[in-house]
């Protein structure tokens, strides 16, 4: 890495100078700017930034000058996806009192949606805590960059012992219009002993104006705990992305993660799962599907440190015209960690000869009674399989269609909530329709 | 029905059928017997319009349709049916929706009316009962985890349920038990008519037990060498293939 000066520092400079309405600690907050006043970004000489760009993001200041009014239909449109959902609604990063659920009746049932601006000394020291102790492994800057110039966040809370039948679904969107914008939302869950949580994070936007989008999610699940994640991103072709989770998975506890990323001009995703106690349990899914010029690069780091977890990972990637696809996956199974079993796979469909994709499973064993396997593959649509179906009467296109829809859904059927799944496939139907029809 | 004459095809520049002529009628069964690599399954699959031939001579006519420029869906939906040596398996396509896609595609382009979801499952049952398959591989994705006999099972029920005018049956028995043959033998004959031909391609003279051919043609080194009635097939069972090569070598 080397320090450079770029307009994008200079911008997080001016705002570090400018904020004065930071809710959390100094603990939190200097470390992150003391990194940012280093102002070194990752290049492409960084193994873990090796296929994939920071240009057009270091070339930016961000300068929101105008919004497009964001219509009660068009939230309306986003809640299809999940109708029986609590909804959250942010917009350019604030919380819409106007969009989002009444959280009145949350709190009885046990679940606690805070901003961080509420939040009373205990919390706020709960939130301080998930945070710090969530290092990632890729100590990219752009976790401080949420960090260091977040002015709120969202604090998601839900106590012991308590199977919520509510699914979360948190939507984030920008209404820029005009210059590039820029959002961060930070966001701490805490999830209780014995307790359950489903919970969507939607990121999409409104126009076509270019945003810089970058999240840090902290989690952090307390023994026998389960949550099943799904990250959304349907973004528009001038957004990059680059978001940042964290989750540290207690004793017998249980994270699933199903990510989605299906539209933006540049996506990077990192997700660092952690077992911090035995018998922890994770499983990782997730599409990329580009298009264009599009960049998705998906990054997973599996962190085995106690014996008797095991971890499933399985990734697709589907990628046309010039668009560029990255799965770097690592799985490190530590010394004391016997009796882990780790699987990784990741497949990508390449429907151009153009598009390309980089993949990169790791796995580092340190431990001797153990069950890991990975497997990457790349390919075409099989000719014989076309060939097999157009002999039916089926034609080419929608032959070519039924077999992308159908590598993608080898994933996507593994969602269980169903309104959601349908809603997915149907996009991701959308997109594949448009590739197939013009490539073919 | 099917008209081919003096085809040549070659696969990489290296001839494989050296001008082969057959005619097929309506109400016909054809079978085309031969040893390995005599070109059986290179005509089996130029007649289904899979990519990779390289058609250098000859033509092939199909009702009349010049077969040779058309894509393979058209063929299928003019009525041609090719049951595959190997079929496929299709991770993540139901075994079921493949069927009603390719059924209402063929409807469609007869200018018939599509089937619903229902009319459909009435259909596909009633042709099940004819192979003899069990239910739950309609709900698996196309011949994925299949066994052998279950792939070749679920082609002649594809077969019955597009209800082919021309059916080409490219070595259907390669790999059966006599149990799985005799189930799918029997599909075929369930469903031979006055209107419909079956051109079906064999190594050995089993299959030709159940399913009684019109013709038997002798294919080597990408030639008919011999044409007769069932008896020819017998012989050939009794004496193999070499007589007759050896013959048409000696000729040639």
């Amino acid at each position: 890495m080397a320090q450079q000066t770029n307009n994008f520092s200079n911008w997080i400079s001016q705002q570090i100078e400018a904020d004065t309405t930071f809710t959390l600690s100094d603990a939190v907050r200097s470390p992150s700017r003391s990194r940012l006043a280093e102002g070194i970004f990752p290049t492409r000489k960084d193994e873990e930034w090796r296929y994939t760009p920071l240009g057009q993001i270091l070339e930016s200041s961000p300068d929101m000058d105008s919004r497009s009014a964001v219509t009660p239909e068009f939230i309306n449109k986003l809640k299809d996806a999940m109708p029986q959902a609590h909804t959250l609604v942010f917009i350019n990063g604030q919380y819409s009192e106007n969009f989002s659920d009444n959280q009145t009746h949350l709190e009885n049932a046990g679940l606690r949606i805070s901003r961080f601006s509420q939040l009373n000394s205990t919390q706020l020291q709960m939130v301080e805590e998930t945070i710090l102790n969530a290092a990632l492994t890729d100590d990219n800057i752009f976790q401080h960059i949420t960090l260091g110039l977040a002015q709120n966040g969202l604090f998601i809370e839900l106590a012991q012992n308590v199977d919520t039948q509510t699914t979360l679904h948190i939507i984030h969107i920008s209404s820029a219009q005009g210059d590039t914008s820029f959002t961060n939302p930070v966001q701490v869950v805490r999830c209780g002993e014995n307790s359950h949580l489903k919970m969507v994070e939607q990121f999409t936007s409104l126009g076509q104006a270019a945003v810089i989008t970058v999240p840090a999610s902290y989690i952090q699940m307390d023994k026998g705990a389960g949550l099943v994640h799904y990250k959304i991103g349907i973004e528009n072709n001038e957004t990059n992305h680059v978001s940042n989770t964290s989750v540290r998975v207690a004793e017998s506890g249980t994270y699933q993660s199903h990510q989605y990323l299906l539209g933006s001009k540049l996506t990077r995703s990192n997700l660092e799962v952690s077992f911090t106690g035995p018998d922890g349990h994770a499983v990782l899914r997730g599409i990329y599907l580009g298009d264009e010029n599009q960049h998705l690069d998906m990054r997973t780091y599996m962190d085995h440190a106690h014996p008797h977890c095991s971890s499933d990972q399985h990734f697709r990637g589907i990628l046309n015209g010039h668009a560029r696809g990255v799965f770097n996956g690592m799985v490190l199974v530590r010394k004391d960690a016997q009796k882990t079993d780790a699987q990784q796979t990741n497949k990508n469909l390449l429907l151009s000869r153009d598009a390309r994709v980089d993949t990169k499973p790791q796995l580092e064993i340190f431990a001797d009674d153990v069950k890991c396997a990975h497997g990457a593959t790349i390919g075409e649509l099989d000719p014989d399989a076309l060939f097999y179906l157009q002999s039916r009467g089926i034609g080419k296109k929608d032959a070519a269609l039924m077999l992308t829809r159908a590598f993608a859904a080898e994933i996507s059927q593994e969602i269980e909530l169903i309104s959601l799944q349908d809603y997915l496939q149907d996009k991701i139907a959308a997109s594949l329709n448009e590739i197939v029809n013009a490539s073919i | 029905m099917l008209s081919i004459k003096n085809l040549q095809v070659s696969v990489e520049d290296k001839p494989i059928l050296k001008g082969l002529n057959l005619e097929v009628k309506a109400g016909e069964i054809h079978a085309i017997m031969g040893p390995n690599g005599s070109g059986k399954s290179t005509l089996a699959h130029v007649l289904s319009g899979r990519e990779g031939y390289r058609v250098d001579a000859g033509t092939a006519y199909y009702k009349g349709l010049n077969l040779l420029e058309m894509a393979p869906e058209i063929r299928a939906r003019e009525g041609m049916f090719l049951a595959f040596q190997y079929p496929i398996e299709i991770p993540g396509v139901n075994n079921t929706s493949f069927l009603k896609k390719a059924l209402n595609e063929i409807r469609k382009h007869n200018g018939e009316e599509e089937l619903d979801a229902i009319d459909f499952l009435s259909l596909i049952k009633k042709q099940m009962n004819l192979v003899e398959m069990k239910e739950n591989l309609l709900r698996r994705p196309v011949n994925q985890g299949f066994s052998g006999g279950e792939k070749k099972r679920n082609e002649i029920l594809q077969m019955a349920v597009l209800n082919p005018t021309l059916a080409i049956l490219d070595e259907t028995d390669s790999g059966l038990d006599i149990d799985a043959l005799r189930i799918v033998a029997g599909g075929v004959n369930k469903l031979r008519s006055a209107d419909n031909a079956f051109v079906v391609i064999t190594h050995y003279q089993r299959l030709l037990d159940y399913i009684v051919p019109d013709f038997v043609h002798v294919l080597s080194d990408g030639q008919i060498i011999k044409s007769g009635t069932k008896e020819l097939a017998l012989e050939l069972e009794e004496r193999g293939y070499d007589w007759l090569v050896d013959k048409a070598e000696t000729q040639a």
